[in-house]
């Protein structure tokens, strides 16, 4: 729009710049007046805008600076927390929280020849620090004319510091990480190692690889290396004292699956797996790695009755009462089968148990019947590869065809071979009131314990414990009891195979204890590999003298610590809950 | 007027102007020292990791084990030194024996018959066919504890264990 001029000039005859200039003074009413008037208003309420926003910038500056703009505090929000580069891996701790393994930054020493200025001295300082370089060989690099030397990998703190106080330009720091184990071999195969970029190999370092990625917290495992050590301890002790090949256990908690304790020996040094032990130079490396629990499978022998024994009460084919005729060996096919210590006379259901009858067993198993027999076996987990946080787990064997002899061999625990992982899982279950909880590594949730699944009645979970009882009290297992703590259990003497055939005088003894029996709360299972008789076990090399004692020792130091309390055993209330009724009143034959 | 105006916008856009470098320069120095900070605080946070697996070696329940053996000779809990309830506490033994009795021996009640106690006699189990820890440890401290030497291959420190990992690798 334009604004139309009208030219009012009073003399024509002036010159032509003295002419007043239209200006607004003279801008008569009309339509250009109005447009000229919106011009203005909008130039002010833009120009009041600028204004505005400057005086709001202005006013902050006055603020951050004259007032300090709010607390230090209150900025907190706009920073990024800052924290040490995650390491590759993450931590594993134990139940109470103490470091299994580790990742450490761990510095690398390099040189640039090319920035030393004095090789000869810089030679002679770094063989103070590190007295195991060779001179010549270190001199030789630094006079190189590379550019980058690898001096010495993975220093200690204080040999970094060292280095650094010797303030020789030209020599650098490379960092890289280390994964240590500071328990070393105790907890050998459930953490397991690593390789190279710490890469898990073994256990749950491999198992939960990549979990441990990952993760920035600790891995908190269900383990407690007091008890992991006195169970290594132990186990060791027993080999030591049989002169075994080598032996195994765990420590569980039968209300929740949790494993507290796993040791297989001989074991290795998670730190530097590949080193031969020197205490026993002549195990081989891959006798060191093997884990015996999980990856091992066993013929069990006779701590397999308890199944047998659940078996029958749960089918009912048998009852606590039933009795079954042991007086002679029994023979099918080309087998014979007789008992250890055998009694020669019809025993009860709690007398087989009491005195390991494998005759008894035998029978009662075939009373059963092999459907019953596998479908019960299959229920509680033992005729499939178990599940847990460790990657080395073996399948069970058994036979594919279940025909009778395999009836009467499976009953007392030969003819299938299953780890002691899933054994230790399914006795756990027998004696809990019946729940099946898989087996873990990791900690649980105080008070969490999984779901589960009733494998047997709560009624036969009881008489159960009532006949393990009985075997330390009266039968195989008198050497388990520790006084107080109320263990029940049972002995398994297997022989081993060897070949083809069965071995003779190698033995493979166990023993499954759980305490306390009159309310279930540990699981300690405990296995030598080819223990010799000594003087003090009167030739004998059987579960009751060898891992019998073990267990017994093993719980009476753990319980202390696990916060069980001790019972007077002949109290009216234990007795009770513990009293076989088919038994009472009559004398009980010791074993 | 005019010049009025114009003084107090040329203050006010010094003043701006120098509180805007003068902040500058306050966040410029305050990043430098926050970075400092990180540094220092990722340099501490790798010293705690390295401390708390130095703290895990030396607290292995196998050293503990060792120098309970050597300083202390602690047994393990027998079941008999336990008491659950206050009226298993025994009531103080009157007599002289009492006063040679150590402070941790659970001294019996006067009226039973049982010997005056001595630490070895209540650490001792109930079962004596069976020679369990207790009994061993409540010995003055084994000879053989301090005649053993401490096998090459343990480590004494974490540093040691490290260099071992290193030259084994």
């Amino acid at each position: 729009m334009t604004i139309a001029t009208q030219r009012f000039d009073d003399n024509p005859c002036r010159p032509r710049h003295f002419k007043p200039p239209p200006c607004g003074a003279i801008v008569p009413n009309g339509p250009a007046k109005q447009a000229l008037q919106v011009c203005r208003t909008r130039l002010l309420v833009t120009g009041g805008l600028f204004a505005l926003v400057f005086a709001v910038v202005a006013l902050r500056i006055v603020e951050i600076v004259a007032v300090g703009g709010g607390t230090a505090e209150s900025q907190i929000g706009r920073f990024r927390v800052v924290t040490a580069p995650a390491p590759s891996h993450a931590d594993i701790v134990d139940r109470n929280g103490n470091v299994l393994a580790a990742t450490l930054d761990s510095p690398s020493l390099y040189a640039n020849p090319k920035q030393i200025v004095d090789a000869a001295e810089a030679t002679n300082k770094l063989v103070r620090v590190f007295p195991t370089l060779g001179a010549g060989e270190v001199y030789a690099k630094l006079t190189s004319g590379k550019s980058f030397v690898w001096i010495r990998r993975h220093l200690t703190p204080a040999e970094q510091h060292d280095v650094n106080q010797l303030g020789i330009p030209g020599l650098e720091f490379e960092h890289e990480e280390r994964r240590v184990y500071p328990d070393g071999d105790l907890t050998s195969h459930v953490v397991g190692y690593t390789g190279i970029d710490n890469a898990g190999f073994a256990g749950v370092e491999r198992g939960l690889d990549g979990v441990l990625k990952e993760r920035r917290e600790p891995l908190q495992l269900s383990l407690d290396v007091r008890l992991q050590y006195i169970l290594h301890e132990e186990l060791q002790r027993v080999i030591d004292d049989f002169t075994a090949k080598g032996g195994a256990g765990l420590i569980m908690d039968v209300n929740s699956g949790e494993i507290l304790a796993m040791a297989s020996l001989p074991d290795f040094d998670p730190n530097h797996p590949a080193t031969p032990d020197p205490d026993h130079p002549n195990i081989s490396l891959a006798d060191r790695m093997f884990d015996r629990i999980t990856l091992g499978v066993y013929e069990l022998g006779s701590i397999f009755k308890i199944f047998t024994v659940a078996m029958a009460l749960e089918a009912g084919t048998s009852t606590i009462s039933s009795t079954y005729d042991a007086s002679h060996p029994l023979k099918i096919g080309r087998f014979t089968i007789s008992d250890y210590h055998g009694k020669h006379r019809v025993l009860s259901v709690p007398e087989i148990l009491m005195y390991s009858s494998n005759i008894g067993a035998a029978r009662m198993a075939v009373a059963a019947g092999a459907q019953t027999q596998r479908e019960f076996l299959s229920r509680l987990g033992l005729l499939k590869t178990p599940k847990i946080e460790v990657s080395e787990v073996a399948a069970p064997h058994y036979p594919a065809k279940w025909r009778e002899v395999n009836v009467m061999t499976i009953a007392f625990g030969h003819g299938i071979s299953v780890t002691p992982l899933s054994f230790a899982t399914a006795a756990a279950a027998l004696v809990n009131g019946g729940i099946l909880r898989q087996a873990t590594l990791v900690k649980l949730p105080v008070g969490n314990a999984p779901q589960g699944q009733q494998v047997i009645s709560t009624k036969t979970s009881e008489q159960m414990r009532r006949l393990m009882r009985l075997v330390v009290e009266h039968g195989t297992g008198t050497m388990a009891a520790a006084p107080g703590y109320v263990v029940g259990g049972k002995t398994g003497t297997a022989d081993k195979v060897s070949g083809r055939h069965y071995a003779e005088r190698k033995l493979l003894s166990s023993f499954v204890g759980v305490f306390p029996i009159n309310d279930p709360k540990y699981l300690v299972l405990t296995m030598v590999d080819e223990p010799h008789p000594n003087k003090r076990s009167h030739g004998y090399a059987t579960a009751g003298w060898t891992v019998a004692p073990a267990t017994s020792r093993i719980i009476e130091r753990i319980a202390p610590l696990l916060g069980v309390q001790p019972v007077d055993e002949s109290s009216p209330e234990v007795q009770r809950a513990l009293m076989v009724e088919s038994l009472q009143g009559k004398r009980v034959e010791a074993y | 007027m005019i010049k009025l105006s114009t003084l107090f916008w040329l203050v006010l856009v010094s003043t701006t102007g120098f509180a805007m470098f003068a902040v500058k320069y306050g966040v410029q120095s305050l990043e430098d020292e926050l970075n400092r900070t990180k540094k220092a605080i990722i340099a501490e946070e790798h010293a705690i990791r390295s401390d708390g697996a130095e703290w895990a070696y030396l607290t292995r329940p196998e050293t503990l084990d060792e120098m309970n053996r050597r300083h202390l000779s602690l047994g393990p809990i027998a079941t008999k030194q336990l008491r659950t309830t206050l009226t298993d506490i025994p009531l103080r033994a009157a007599g002289p024996t009492a006063v040679d009795a150590p402070v941790v021996a659970v001294a019996e009640p006067p009226a039973e018959s049982a010997p005056p106690t001595i630490l070895a006699s209540t650490i001792a189990p109930a079962s004596l066919e069976k020679p369990t820890e207790a009994a061993e440890l409540a010995k003055p401290a084994p000879a053989k504890a301090f005649a053993k030497p401490v096998p090459l291959r343990r480590p004494r420190s974490l540093d040691e264990l490290i260099a071992q990992v290193a030259a084994s690798r």
